[in-house]
């Protein structure tokens, strides 16, 4: 494979890995939220602020990927990771794939 | 089914790449149910003349060629040949109803003592039986595609004017305060989610079962990601009798109706995904 570095794409490319990364914890952080808020630890009060916190922070990820136009590129990292994760999962919990695999 | 294919072909050429440019090889196309030697004209990848390689009651439909695997960094020059691969696969299969297509870039090269011609014949002899039973399997059959998708915002609307805990999460948010309310969407999201994937397996079942009562044989193929409006929940390859395709159709058409739901089914082909393995 050729590797065409050009410096604009590699910004996007790079700015665009970064953002996905941090939505990919901001989802981490969100998920942990309602965790603990089903769980009932927390308050009223702390919950309205934790919602006001990940709210802020989704706007800022919002307004990052508009302004650099990374909407597409920060898609197609997630994309890509989730077809990893699916591939590995694919092959740890899938016997046809065992077969297949013993069979090479 | 074309680009995946010709991925795999690349791989599995390693065969012809051994052998020195000159060599003589047959570019290997399918392998029909008819005891026929015979030419079919110059139909074959770059208007190659594609004949045939007969054994008792079975043929190799073949073009003759050096045994040097047809490789391109060009994805244009390589759909094209995919494309007449099939187009040869698809005017044998009119022909003489029953073929085992090959994949993309099977070539049988000749040895020193041998020719490829020969090689071929010996190949159809050796593999005779195993042909005949891949015959019998697909035989007055045909391969459809049928793919299934769903829109999500219309099965995410009426899972919320179904389910009671999700209209009533729905209800509470609109009384909360900003960042409460935030919150309760996140969680209305997880259910949401957790609830459309229910629904698709159930789903998934459902239309399986009814697929699978007018078909002989079926493929479960990954699903592939199309636009967020309209998302592939079923992916399959079916094997069909040809006098059942019609009920087919109509059994697919009901599911076509449902709101919500768009079915996408192709066919006739060669039985492409059958004819490998068990």
């Amino acid at each position: 494979m050729v590797v065409d570095i050009d410096e604009k794409s590699l910004k996007h490319g790079v700015l665009g890995l970064v953002i996905a990364l941090v939505e990919i914890i901001r989802d981490a952080l969100n998920l942990q939220a309602i965790k603990r808020m089903e769980g009932g630890s927390l308050t009223e009060e702390e919950i309205e602020r934790l919602g006001q916190a990940l709210m802020e922070l989704d706007a800022a990820i919002e307004e990052i990927k508009q302004e650099q136009g990374i909407v597409e590129s920060v898609r197609s990292v997630r994309d890509g990771l989730d077809e990893v994760v699916d591939d590995v999962l694919d092959r740890m919990i899938n016997p046809e794939k065992w077969r297949q695999e013993a069979e090479k | 089914m074309s680009l995946e294919t010709q991925h795999r072909a690349k791989t599995k050429v390693a065969l012809a790449t051994e052998a020195i440019v000159e060599e003589e090889g047959r570019y290997v196309y399918c392998v029909a149910d008819a005891r026929e030697d015979m030419s079919l004209g110059k139909i074959g990848i770059e208007g190659h003349k594609v004949h045939t390689i007969p054994h008792k009651d079975i043929c190799a439909v073949v073009h003759s060629c050096s045994a040097q695997p047809y490789q391109s960094d060009d994805q244009e020059v390589v759909k094209a040949w995919v494309r007449m691969h099939q187009k040869v696969v698809d005017a044998a299969w009119e022909r003489w109803d029953t073929v085992l297509p090959l994949s993309f870039d099977t070539i049988i090269r000749g040895e020193a003592e041998k020719s490829a011609e020969q090689n071929v014949k010996d190949w159809l002899k050796q593999e005779y039986e195993e042909f005949k039973r891949r015959i019998k399997k697909v035989k007055g059959r045909a391969e459809y595609g049928v793919q299934i998708f769903w829109e999500p915002k219309v099965i995410a609307q009426s899972l919320t004017s179904t389910s009671p805990q999700i209209r009533r999460l729905d209800e509470e948010i609109k009384t909360k305060p900003k960042g409460l309310a935030y919150m309760y969407r996140q969680r209305l999201e997880n259910l949401m989610k957790h609830e459309m994937e229910t629904k698709a397996d159930e789903y998934f079942k459902d239309f399986y079962g009814r697929i699978r009562k007018y078909t002989d044989d079926v493929r479960v193929e990954k699903t592939k990601r199309a636009e967020p409006s309209l998302q592939m929940i079923m992916n399959l390859s079916c094997l069909v009798y040809r006098d059942r395709y019609t009920e087919l159709g109509e059994e697919l058409g009901k599911i076509n109706r449902m709101r919500g739901f768009a079915v996408r089914f192709t066919g006739p082909w060669p039985p492409y995904s059958f004819v490998g393995g068990a």
